[in-house]
């Protein structure tokens, strides 16, 4: 356990060193330009902030997390979380119920369009044998024209001067307490929910033997084709549900382009944190750290913001890399240590 | 006439980065890796290939350029999985998202703009006009005139097809790809053979990425590969990486993405756009129908 | 925290029959000095071993599966390095960092595993490594064949060049492996047990060609557990014991007992367990099985069993001949072409694999596979296809899991079966090869199916824990369970079954009681099938 964290946190600490050795080359001050990094997104009043904008990607991270560890290479949050940001965005602007049952109607409807989406590649591979990972990324592409072109015509505004819906209503926009939006809260129940159903439950216990040996766990008699489909559905309705509380916490229309900030980084958040539920809770909200933070990076040192992009896939090269050889470090150490055990 | 002929440059222009790309990937193919890499190592090339041609003036050091660019993303890739022994699916989406970072970011610090960045001081690569074929009508404005790299990739096709099948260097290549270790107990390294290919990988997806930012335009935008790494590996995956079929299956994804071009008369431009990304899904479908056949009867 | 292997039972006793080991200049061809050897997380597979190896003898290696002879031979081969210790070769200290260089230096290995490109031909794999070539690097085909056809000649190996060496038998692709050997010049031969894939009926031939081999002048090392074919073959030989050498002696001092002595430290008995127990009903019927593959081979012909309670079924074969078929096909994983499995007359040929284990147990050959999930803990492990079939483990109608129920029945299987583990929640591949079996044979035995499917249970386990093994399947036997058990070892399937089975290319040539036949009709049959097979 100890080793674990120690893993993580030297695999962070790497890769910061590795962007300061860049940045000095550059001519920047690294210590500064980290100190504002941070300053900008964990000081108090900031930090809420940075809180609700980490809910896409830890949903997104969640999404991914579960799919690696039960199996499916589900690729596809991207898209799945237009789809459901679309779903959310259609249902808020013809239907207006009380917000007590708005917000939870809008939610589910997100998480309905990220399914459907999911529910594809799902079936490809059920029907036909074709690989998720591929079709994910495939159907990616395709959620995005499709929703350009959604906002385009069918659901566009008229006089705007660029591809936009009009808003929600009123009703179904997330409540927000000063920079405090109440989407985080959706956020962790959710990560309550699925951290039982992977930890707790025999579904979840399940997934995870066949993600690690279908083999194994097809011959212990667990119906391999049918959790495949759930964990599927599941997944994409969480990044659907990401999808949905961007439209819902943010601008409260779909603009063009608002899932590309989201393009890659429930994958990234996954793998970096090794598909663990709790870990991808916590990768998730660094990673949102580090985003929030490089706006006031550059607003105060000059240091583009684009490097956090740098910063992040080597974060995750490095922090994965650094897991297996550590670990193989670790047990030749031991080895020696029995060895010289027995000796004595 | 004019528009046939029209359709069939514009399936070359459009197959040529794919059909680059996947033979890259058709040789690490052959070596086993599971390499989803291309894409980055495209984007690497199509930055630096703009990056070398605005300094020098010269599409020649865009060229240049666009192949250390590339290299270098498969030397992060060689680190990462061949000597730290990391799970090739995640160097690889690291690496592309690496890619993504890295070109994002110098576009930002170098040419201080956001999103895209043109000018005319870069050199594009030039058209080459065949003499005699040039002059007969019709076959002459398909095979003469085309961009330098599409004839570069002809070649490639030939050198690839010998590469793997004709060479010491090849029976060595499907070795490391078919059993490893029988490759490895006859005293050839596994490993440097799969170096060798991740390298010669990276110098086509760095010409294919050239192709991008100074083939028919140039400039170069943020995430300019837009999936084209990907698609050429589902073109590796369909056809088990064969030299010849990856570029008759280029040439179809080329085809309908000229399809698509043509359908924007009648169909919104998102739809059109689409039709690469469909014609995968049912290059797949087809693909795995065959498979399933096979098992079934 | 225990560590199996390392802490249990320190070997004392002082070696008995050491010779003299001075080098000898003009004998001696390769010394290996004090090698050491740990594989992480905490065994020792060589604790200062020290041989050496004479010029043109066949010197054999022998000891238990896991005493640290493959692992010797492969740090002499450059395949692995050693934590310390050092080889001198022809007089002059080395270090191969790959085969590669070994096989310069003329030393080659031929593997347990035969390593082959099976989609390449014979003379490919033969050149494979060190090809003719002309312009630059232009592959010289035609040159190359006729090289290894030359070869071939040379060694009288009976092996056709252009054949692809998937559709050649065993014996010929080890043929193809030492041919590769010969081909680059090397002096030093090491086989990594070449007998092991091997039927009885090819073996002599085998050691014609390595005494051949020897009076040419070749030094040739035999890593073996077959004391007989030791006895037989070699002219020296090296006993290892749980990673120490326990000495060297020549063939013609040895004995079949002494050796057995040295290897496992202690007496060990060859002879049937079972007691004369008449067999009950019937419980598992296979009827009229026939199976064609993908590739529209027919892998099984009219396949007809019956396993009765209180019974052992052995089924003999050569690898390869029909038997992980009809096992995929018993356990569901791929569907027979026609033909039904019964158990306790009911047809569960077509069922969902969950019904079928409310009925068969299965304790597979391929522990890491197909036994268990080796990344997962031991209770994970342990409660696989029991949070189905047993409600105790589950509340809310099977939702939740009960983790003290499980953690409870981990502590029944670790009672049970004797599992040397630290808790519950140490990761499975931590444990030792023989502990893992024990997990195993733990969940599937207390499964309390009627039948049980045993495909190799005690591959490459150590003597110890194969004892063990036996033990629990007479047990099973005892308990009037009926058993069918596959296995490559003609001794267990000798030891433990009340009938034999043998299958060839996918049929049942043979159904022979135990009593009233021998080893060596079982090997006849095993290869050349029955008589009046066309």
């Amino acid at each position: 356990m100890k080793r674990k964290v120690l893993v993580n946190v030297v695999g962070v600490l790497l890769a910061f060193l590795l962007g300061a050795l860049v940045m000095g080359i550059q001519g920047y001050n690294p210590l500064e330009t980290y100190y504002r990094l941070f300053e900008y997104s964990l000081a108090p009043g900031k930090i809420t902030y940075t809180l609700s904008k980490s809910v896409p990607l830890i949903l997104t991270g969640m999404s991914a997390s579960v799919a690696f560890a039960s199996g499916p290479i589900n690729l596809g949050q991207p898209g799945q979380l237009v789809m459901g940001a679309l779903f959310a965005t259609v249902g808020g602007i013809y239907i207006d119920l009380p917000p007590v049952l708005m917000v939870p109607f809008l939610l589910l409807l997100a998480m309905l369009g990220g399914a459907l989406w999911s529910g594809v590649a799902a079936l490809l591979k059920h029907w036909f044998n074709m690989s998720e990972f591929i079709t994910t990324l495939m159907l990616n592409m395709i959620a995005d024209f499709f929703t350009a072109w959604a906002i385009t015509y069918p659901f566009f505004e008229e006089n705007a001067n660029h591809p936009q819906t009009p808003l929600i209503s009123a009703s179904g926009w997330m409540p927000e307490w000063g920079n405090f939006n109440s989407s985080v809260i959706v956020m962790v129940l959710a990560f309550v929910v699925i951290w039982f159903i992977m930890n707790r439950s025999t579904a979840g216990y399940e997934w995870r033997l066949s993600g690690q040996n279908s083999l194994f766990s097809r011959l212990g008699g667990v119906n391999i084709s049918k959790n495949y489909i759930v964990v599927m559905l599941l997944t994409g309705a969480l990044a659907g549900l990401a999808g949905g509380l961007v439209i819902m916490a943010g601008p409260h229309r779909f603009i063009k382009g608002i899932g590309a900030n989201y393009a890659w980084d429930g994958v990234m958040i996954a793998m970096v944190a090794n598909s663990g539920i709790i870990l991808t809770l916590i990768f998730g909200f660094f990673f949102s750290v580090l985003q929030t933070g490089s706006l006031g990076m550059e607003l105060i040192t000059a240091v583009p913001k684009e490097l956090i992009q740098v910063l992040q896939a080597v974060i995750v090269l490095i922090v994965v890399a650094g897991r297996g050889y550590f670990e193989t470090l670790f047990a030749k150490m031991e080895a020696r240590r029995k060895m010289r055990e027995r000796a004595t | 006439m004019n528009i046939i002929i029209g359709m069939i440059n514009g399936m070359i222009t459009s197959a040529t980065p794919i059909l680059l790309a996947a033979l890259g990937g058709s040789l690490t193919f052959y070596a086993g890796i599971f390499n989803i890499a291309m894409e980055g190592m495209m984007l690497s090339g199509a930055f630096f290939a703009m990056l070398g041609s605005y300094y020098f003036h010269s599409w020649g050091m865009g060229i240049l350029f666009a192949i250390v660019g590339a290299i270098l993303m498969a030397l992060v890739f060689i680190l990462f999985a061949v000597v730290l022994k990391m799970d090739e699916f995640i160097t690889g989406i690291g690496l592309n998202l690496f890619s993504v970072g890295l070109t994002t970011y110098m576009l930002r610090q170098i040419f201080k703009v956001k999103g895209a960045f043109s000018s005319p001081e870069i050199v594009a690569i030039p058209k080459v006009d065949i003499p005699l074929i040039k002059d007969i009508p019709v076959v002459g404005q398909i095979l003469s005139g085309q961009n330098l790299v599409v004839y570069l990739t002809l070649i490639a096709v030939i050198a690839v097809s010998y590469l793997v099948f004709k060479t010491r260097f090849g029976l060595r290549l499907r070795a490391a790809g078919y059993n490893r270790t029988a490759l490895d107990t006859s005293g050839v390294s596994a490993n440097r053979i799969r170096v060798t290919s991740l390298i010669l990988c990276g110098v086509l997806c760095g010409l294919a990425g050239a192709f991008l930012s100074l083939g028919y335009v140039t400039l170069f935008t943020e995430n300019m590969s837009a999936g084209r790494g990907w698609i050429s590996l589902a073109a590796v995956i369909l056809v088990s990486g064969n030299p010849i079929g990856i570029a008759l299956i280029s040439l179809l994804f080329g085809f309908t993405d000229g399809l698509g071009l043509f359908m924007q008369r009648s169909l919104p431009s998102q739809f059109t756009s689409m039709v690469p990304y469909v014609a995968t899904l049912v290059a797949l479908f087809v693909y795995s129908m065959r498979l399933k056949k096979k098992q079934t009867v | 925290m225990v560590f199996p292997g390392v802490l249990a039972q320190p070997v004392s006793s002082p070696p008995e029959f050491v010779l003299p080991e001075r080098m000898d200049p003009v004998q001696d061809i390769i010394e290996m000095n004090r090698i050491v050897k740990i594989f992480p997380p905490a065994l020792v597979a060589l604790d200062d071993v020290s041989v050496t190896f004479r010029k043109g003898e066949i010197h054999a290696i022998v000891g238990e599966n896991g005493a640290g002879k493959s692992t010797l031979m492969k740090i002499l081969y450059g395949m692995q390095p050693a934590d310390s210790g050092e080889i001198i070769f022809n007089g002059k200290a080395v270090k191969f960092s790959d085969p590669g260089e070994a096989i310069l230096a003329g030393i080659g290995m031929v593997h347990q595993e035969i390593m082959l490109v099976n989609q390449y031909t014979v003379w490919e794999n033969v050149v494979l490594g060190s090809e003719p070539v002309k312009f630059i690097d232009h592959l010289d085909s035609k040159k190359a064949r006729q090289l290894v056809k030359d070869k071939i000649e040379e060694f009288h190996f009976n092996l056709d060049p252009d054949a692809k060496v998937e559709d050649i038998s065993i014996a010929a692709r080890q043929k193809v492996e030492i041919l590769k050997l010969l081909f680059r010049n090397v002096s030093v031969l090491i086989m990594d047990e070449p007998t092991s894939v091997l039927t009885p009926q090819e073996i002599p031939q085998l050691f014609d060609e390595l005494k051949r081999l020897r009076d040419d002048g070749h030094t040739i090392l035999f890593i073996s557990h077959h004391l007989e074919e030791v006895l037989q073959l070699s002219d020296r030989i090296t006993v290892l014991r749980k990673g120490r050498k326990v000495g060297t002696i020549e063939a013609k001092d040895a004995t079949k007992a002494g050796l057995a002595q040295m290897m496992v430290g202690r007496e060990v008995i060859f002879e049937s367990i079972r007691n004369g127990q008449q067999p009950g009903k019937v419980l598992f019927e296979v009827k009229g099985l026939n199976y064609i593959d993908p590739d529209k081979r027919q892998r099984l012909t009219d396949i007809n069993l019956k396993v009765r309670a209180g019974e052992i079924v052995g089924v003999a074969g050569v690898e390869g001949n029909g038997q992980l078929e009809l096992v995929q096909i018993i356990m569901g994983l791929i569907e027979p072409t026609s033909g039904s499995i019964l158990t306790i007359g009911e047809d569960i040929t077509r069922q969902p694999i969950l019904e079928k284990r409310k009925r068969v147990a299965f304790v597979p050959q391929d522990r890491a596979n197909m036994g268990a999930s080796a990344a997962a803990t031991i209770t994970e492990n342990v409660i696989m296809t029991h949070h189905r079939l047993n409600d105790r483990f589950t509340s809310w109608a099977g939702r939740i899991l009960n983790f003290k129920h499980a953690q409870a029945f981990t502590d029944e299987v670790q009672d049970k079966f004797d599992v040397q583990m630290s808790s519950g929640e140490t990761i499975f591949k931590s444990l030792s090869g023989g502990n893992q079996q024990k997990v195993i044979l733990g969940r599937e035995l207390l499964l309390d199916a009627p039948f049980i499917l045993l495909d190799q249970p005690t591959r490459g386990l150590d003597v110890g824990s194969i004892e063990y093994v036996h033990r629990q399947i007479i047990n099973m036997r005892e308990q009037k369970r009926g058993m069918l058990l596959f296995s490559a070892d003609l001794e267990e399937l000798f030891r433990l079954s009340d009938r034999l089975l043998v299958m060839h290319r996918g049929k049942i040539v043979a159904e022979l009681i135990t009593e009233k036949t021998n080893i060596t009709e079982v090997g006849y049959l095993m290869l050349e099938g029955a008589a009046d097979e066309a």
